[in-house]
């Protein structure tokens, strides 16, 4: 359902395209451009690695070239609901980590929590950075058939894709520079410094001047361009795991002339791949003794350990709630509505009406362990009906919905796709929300 | 600069030198072979061994050809044996997959030119350097890394990275060069009187131009092209940029600028290496290394290189954690 074609910005041919839509008729103008747009990316390198291609080409992230238009209007209400689900989710974070009261209050109950793949009990107890229990967010967020701004999912590990969104600015900015102009779109060029300011605060508060660094699993990861694209933004050092050690619960990373000391790693690989005396004993990503020296706060990450407890898409389901619990607000984004197989009453609602819902696994991103009901075999819903039963807190289930559309340059002509929007959310000193984001484009 | 990365940019030079003086040995020994000038000699398989023992590649060699030695064999595993980790084709993928990992430190041309030689080289084989003839296939591969080393030398600032660059360039031209000169040594003259023969004079003729050395030998008023001058020339020239001395020389005065950016590594066991190497070259009696043995003297320099090489790796590479420098 969900591919990866990025945009710039958002909206269905409506009131926000009064000078853009006259531009989108003269089709042959476009497809000029959308050939410079791509020249481009391919000039600056903007590609994504393909696992499977074994002579070493890469592939260029493809790009369409109609922007997706957000009214200021819009955006302020945008603004507001992640940053009020931002505060409540760093809140969540700081209880189930803590004091645990949503669970004591039977708001969210305890087991949902002890469940999750990505609850690590081992941070029980911990001071976090300046309070602050995660620090970046991708929030995807959908648009139904009535114009309402639904969250479809958080995303609270490592979540990419922003490089794409700078990128395809200086590509738009090129290319339309006069629609740039005329709309006075509002800049996202400011967001790696932001980060950088993000990470900077995170540093232990007696380091004068911390050394931050960017941990990548290294130039084979599909993500690799976003990673070495934002430490060359930032002007920080980018680090495999073999490139750091712990000496004295102290992180330091090896360099020619001796061991640098590190105090901020903003880190691309997840929890289990960290530390291999905590997590994942077989990974080689890692560094040895990481956890302990984070513990210890002499280093902190960013994001932190544990925050895909979060982002697992059954929890989702009680962000409303916890906004409710925490800050006594009602959610200003609402969610997509949810259905949870490990509640009997919606898992007998959901098993009855497969054929016609979306079916997750709680765990994964990018549309893995993914059931769409009315576009599956019958024995694919057999299949899933079968996993359902067996482990129901693997599993959520959403009505498939009248996605909004943006027109988008498909091969030679336009047409109307579904679509979504990925801001990207800063929680540092204050919370930060990049005005734009990546939409991506379903390609059918 | 982070110890990986400076070993990723020390091993791209070294592996791009290694692939430009193989392409250069294969091209000496067809050198020789056409001037043997007798059929029976051309053709004889032992003509074509030298070039695996000297580049150290007998024992997979043999694990891979068995005692099957033909002209086609020997080539094909020094050129574009895919499996034979020091062949032609092998050390350009090696570099270029190095550069890979650090391309956004490189300047983007350098990365490009790489990675075009590499997808060059991918449709290469036999046949096509038997169609174009040893030298000129050879000189096509030479001036294609001559490029590299071009665009480098202009593009790159002169920081640490271009240190270990410059570093791993000298080192392993230094050792490449004193195998050129010991091919010559194990080919067969057809007896013991041929040494100072017409025959050996061309064959040492065509030792200097494989190194491009030829007209920078006779500018030098060294005198006759035998056996002592060249060697003496190819070994210990102070201004003749392929010399082992002058190689050594570069490769110190790399070694002694990535120090003085970390002063607390002064007198580190590879500079002390590398200057004993240099004063060891330069006292150099070529005249009684002959008459002791050339062969075991290039061993040794080569050995000596390789001395250099670990205490490379342990001073600003792997070296252990414990006891090592924490920096501010």
């Amino acid at each position: 359902m969900k591919c990866s074609r990025p945009k710039v910005s958002r909206a269905p041919i409506t009131s926000a395209w009064p000078s853009a839509s006259r531009w989108l008729e003269n089709l042959r103008e476009l497809l000029r451009r959308q050939l410079l747009a791509e020249q481009t990316f391919l000039r600056r390198g903007v590609t994504f690695t393909v696992y499977s291609d074994d002579r070493g080409t890469e592939k260029i992230f493809p790009f369409d070239l109609i922007p997706r238009i957000i009214p200021a209007s819009e955006w302020a209400h945008l603004e507001a609901g992640l940053t009020q689900r931002m505060t409540a989710l760093n809140l969540f974070l700081a209880d189930i980590y803590g004091e645990q009261r949503i669970q004591r209050e039977g708001i969210i109950p305890r087991e949902m929590v002890e469940s999750s793949k990505h609850f690590r009990p081992e941070m029980m107890g911990i001071a976090a950075p300046r309070g602050l229990f995660v620090h970046i967010n991708g929030s995807d967020l959908v648009r139904d058939e009535h114009g309402v701004d639904h969250v479809l999912e958080d995303n609270l590990r490592t979540p990419s894709g922003v490089s794409y969104v700078l990128e395809n600015r200086q590509v738009m900015k090129r290319v339309f520079p006069n629609l740039v102009r005329d709309y006075r779109v509002r800049p996202v060029e400011t967001y790696p410094n932001d980060l950088l300011a993000l990470l900077m605060h995170l540093a232990p508060e007696h380091v004068p001047d911390p050394t931050v660094v960017l941990l990548t699993p290294g130039v084979f990861n599909s993500a690799y361009f976003e990673h070495s694209f934002l430490a060359r933004q930032m002007g920080i050092e980018i680090v495999e795991g073999s490139d750091l050690v712990v000496e004295n619960d102290r992180v330091y990373m090896r360099r020619t002339d001796g061991l640098a000391p590190v105090h901020v790693i903003y880190r691309r690989i997840d929890d289990d791949f960290l530390d291999p005396t905590v997590f994942r004993a077989d990974s080689l990503l890692g560094v040895p003794g990481l956890v302990e020296a984070c513990r210890k706060g002499n280093v902190a990450l960013c994001n932190p350990i544990g925050t895909g407890v979060a982002d697992d898409k059954a929890m989702d389901y009680y962000v409303p709630r916890m906004i409710r619990f925490y800050l006594g607000q009602d959610a200003i984004l609402p969610n997509v509505e949810t259905f949870l197989s490990s509640d009997l009453k919606d898992l007998s609602y959901i098993l009855e009406h497969l054929p016609k819902l979306v079916v997750e696994s709680v765990n994964e991103a990018g549309g893995y362990g993914m059931l769409v009901g009315p576009h599956s075999t019958k024995v694919q819903i057999e299949e899933f009906r079968a996993m359902i039963i067996d482990h129901p807190r693997n599993f959520v289930a959403q009505p498939t919905l009248g996605l909004s559309r943006c027109p988008s340059v498909c091969s030679e002509q336009l047409e109307g796709r579904h679509i979504d929007l990925r801001p990207s959310i800063l929680n540092g000193e204050t919370i930060k929300i990049m005005p734009g984001g990546l939409t991506r484009v379903a390609l059918r | 600069m982070l110890s990986r990365v400076a070993n990723l940019i020390y091993w791209m030079a070294r592996y791009l030198e290694r692939a430009e003086n193989t392409a250069r040995i294969v091209d000496v020994n067809t050198q020789l072979v056409l001037d043997l000038q007798s059929r029976q000699a051309a053709d004889d398989p032992r003509s074509w061994m030298p070039l695996v023992y000297v580049s150290g590649g007998d024992k997979q060699y043999q694990k891979l050809h068995g005692a099957d030695i033909t002209e086609r064999a020997v080539v094909d595993f020094m050129l574009f044996d895919r499996d034979h980790h020091s062949s032609m084709v092998s050390c350009v993928s090696s570099a270029r997959e190095n550069a890979r990992c650090i391309r956004d430190q490189l300047a983007s041309e350098v990365w490009e030119q790489l990675n075009s030689l590499y997808l060059k080289l991918r449709e290469d084989d036999y046949t096509r350097y038997a169609q174009l003839g040893a030298s000129e296939y050879t000189m096509r591969v030479q001036t294609q890394i001559q490029l590299i080393y071009g665009i480098a030398e202009s593009m790159l600032p002169r920081n640490e990275m271009w240190w270990f660059f410059e570093l791993g360039w000298h080192l392993e031209r230094a050792d490449n060069t004193s195998r050129i000169i010991d091919v010559k040594y194990y080919t067969l003259l057809p007896s013991l009187e041929a040494v100072g023969s017409a025959l050996d004079i061309v064959q040492w003729a065509a030792v200097l131009r494989t190194c491009s050395a030829f007209e920078a030998f006779r500018k030098s008023r060294r005198g006759q092209l035998n056996l002592e001058p060249v060697v003496d020339y190819l070994l210990r020239d102070e201004s003749f940029p392929r010399s082992v001395l002058y190689s050594i020389r570069q490769g110190g005065m790399a070694l002694d600028c990535i120090t003085t950016e970390a002063p607390h590594l002064a007198d580190n066991p590879a500079q002390t290496l590398i200057t004993k190497l240099h004063e060891a070259l330069d006292q150099t009696v070529v005249r009684e290394k002959i008459v002791s043995g050339l062969h075991e003297y290039v061993d040794q320099v080569q050995l000596d290189v390789a001395a250099i090489h670990a205490a490379v790796q342990k001073t600003f590479i792997n070296y252990s954690t414990d006891g090592a420098k924490l920096l501010n």
